[in-house]
């Protein structure tokens, strides 16, 4: 990670590698633009000023039931927090879906995640004596998170119906600023969709 | 799709790290009319050393002032004002100052009641309005001496979570009195009136309201009549008037204590209207400002003797010097003597004042920059110990 200079090339880097996982296994494709808030859990919900953010990952199943499943998704995520800071994240969740006959589908996810966050402005570091200009290394952060998320299949009868979501997600950054904020706690409101990009006959929605 | 999402990203990334403004050193030229014989002050070089040392330990820039009797004022700086444009930090800086404005609107509401027009003992409700009243708990009860000295019990808004992430999701927002007091509504107070002593930045913004409504004007206005003009303060002003003046040394912050700073110059929006900050001035005015309260010229004896009534917690904080509050000041006993004093943080800023009642020296200092590893060398008990003795011992 820290030979990474820049995380367009990290993120782009992912992004190609999920997408053909994601071909040649036909595992859904998971893409959100979401909204990033310094926020308490639970408190608030669309908040201004709009920090943005984009998620994008794929989810395997554990267990298929009528009307419900149990997975894994593993994401890779960007936000940027004008003034405050920018991040890229790793993540991976368990989820719980309940899916009703006519589309409609509640979820629930716990997560886990590494993230890497680098400041928006200059940054000036001390040494001998004085302070210089000098490339942000970034900070390494651990985010559990919190997820609820509200679905369609835009085609119930389909397995590989794509699905429009919003997911509210909570999550804290730890360490945060040691001896000051010892965590801060976020939100991202998620607007995305999940399809496959090839049509996946075996799987169990 | 994945060419957007490239084009997306690319966009994000592009215009993600922002760069300090290209100031002109000519920016930082003070308006200071001082006749300066501080390089004729016998502790010149004593004084100047130590803010040499606390900048060459990670403080971006300081500037300070010193005032003894017998040796008149000596002001000093180090450091820098500007990292970006590299620009040296002058004595007559302007800077940040924060909560050390709670002096001066206790100053200032002492004043009318001098003027007899108000009564220190009156409860704030018969100045207020039921709609601002009725929303703050203890609001109703509290008098004015209570809210002048933190024993109203009033909640202080900046302690509420939801706040502190409100305030850092927008960091440039310019915040009202009303929004503020939002987050003290519905929350408990800390106990009756009176029967104990809890810093509460709310009450300040109710004193704040309380001489606009005297006065019919606002707040820094008559800040601007009563003293800052009368006592020459020529480097003095509210943030409300323009948050961000000519002058003013840029902020920088070590969020992550690592004595990696960005810059936080346009960060404090949240008291640019509100009598608990929003001051912006130099050590060389605060000190001044202190002298003048101490000698009787704002204050007649009997208005200062109350200012100077002093209240200790139940449960003293074990981190800070056993403390009194007094009516917008507090008394704190250093291994250098007692002390009468107030200091204030703004983001990216650290100043304060402190004046010492057995030999009338008053100190003043600030620094551009806070949080983190910095305020090991400004603010901790341990650093105001230190500031102290290196300058009195």
């Amino acid at each position: 990670m820290r030979n990474i200079r820049h995380p367009l090339i990290f993120i782009i880097l992912l992004l190609y590698a999920g997408t053909s996982f994601g071909q040649s296994k036909a595992l859904p494709i998971n893409l959100s633009l979401f909204n990033q808030a310094t926020a308490l859990p639970f408190t608030s919900f669309f908040s201004t000023p709009v920090h943005p953010g984009i998620q994008i990952g794929t989810e395997f199943n554990y267990s298929t039931k009528a009307g419900s499943r149990f997975f894994q998704t593993a994401n890779l995520s960007y936000f940027y927090h004008n003034y405050l800071a920018q991040g890229v994240g790793l993540s991976s969740e368990l989820g719980y879906e309940s899916r009703l006959k006519n589309g409609l589908a509640i979820t629930g996810l716990l997560g886990l995640g590494y993230m890497h966050t680098f400041t928006t402005s200059e940054e000036f570091t001390f040494s001998d004596g004085t302070y210089h200009k000098q490339n942000d290394k970034g900070n390494s952060r651990l985010f559990p998170s919190l997820s609820l998320d509200l679905g369609y299949y835009l085609n119930p009868s389909r397995d590989s119906s794509p699905k429009v979501f919003v997911r509210y997600q909570s999550w804290a950054e730890y360490p945060y600023s040691p001896g000051f904020i010892p965590a801060m706690t976020h939100v991202n409101l998620h607007f995305g969709i999940k399809f496959f990009l090839h049509k996946n006959d075996h799987s169990h929605e | 799709m994945n060419r957007t999402l490239t084009v997306l990203l690319a966009i994000l990334l592009l215009s993600s790290c922002r760069e300090g403004d290209d100031i002109a050193p000519a920016f930082y030229t003070c308006g200071f009319t001082f006749s300066d014989s501080s390089a004729e002050n016998e502790n010149n070089s004593k004084y100047q050393n130590l803010i040499d040392e606390l900048v060459s330990n990670g403080v971006v820039g300081m500037t300070m002032s010193v005032y003894q009797p017998q040796s008149g004022i000596w002001i000093g700086g180090s450091g820098k004002a500007d990292l970006n444009n590299n620009i040296h930090m002058k004595p007559c800086n302007i800077s940040r100052v924060g909560s050390t404005v709670k002096m001066f609107t206790a100053t200032t509401v002492l004043m009318l009641a001098q003027e007899g027009k108000l009564e220190l003992d009156d409860p704030i409700a018969d100045y207020l309005q039921a709609d601002v009243i009725n929303r703050i708990d203890n609001a109703d009860k509290a008098t004015i001496k209570q809210l002048l000295q933190h024993s109203s019990g009033i909640f202080n808004y900046i302690q509420n979570l939801k706040f502190q992430t409100a305030s850092l999701n927008d960091l440039i927002k310019e915040w009202t009195p009303d929004e503020l007091l939002s987050y003290a509504e519905g929350k408990r107070a800390y106990f009756k009136p009176g029967t104990d002593v809890r810093y509460s930045n709310t009450g300040y913004i109710l004193l704040g309201m309380l001489i606009e409504q005297i006065e019919g004007k606002p707040f820094y206005e008559v800040f601007d009549e009563k003293i800052f003009r009368p006592l020459n303060l020529s480097m003095t002003q509210f943030a409300a008037k323009n948050p961000v003046p000519d002058g003013i040394v840029r902020g920088y912050i070590d969020l992550y204590s690592k004595l990696q700073v960005v810059e936080s110059t346009y960060f404090s929006g949240w008291d640019y209207f509100t009598a608990d900050g929003g001051l912006i001035s130099n050590p060389k005015d605060l000190n001044t400002f202190f002298q003048a309260l101490m000698g009787h010229k704002l204050l007649n004896a009997e208005y200062l003797d109350q200012m100077l009534t002093w209240k200790s917690p139940k449960e003293p904080d074990p981190e800070f010097f056993p403390i009194a509050y007094g009516l917008g000041i507090f008394r704190i006993e250093t291994p250098s003597g007692i002390a009468y004093m107030h200091s204030g943080d703004a983001i990216g800023y650290y100043a304060n004042m402190l004046y010492f009642p057995d030999d009338s020296t008053s100190i003043a200092y600030a620094a551009n920059s806070n949080y983190g590893k910095i305020d090991e060398f400004v603010s901790t008990k341990d650093a105001t110990e230190h500031i102290i003795s290196a300058l009195k011992d």
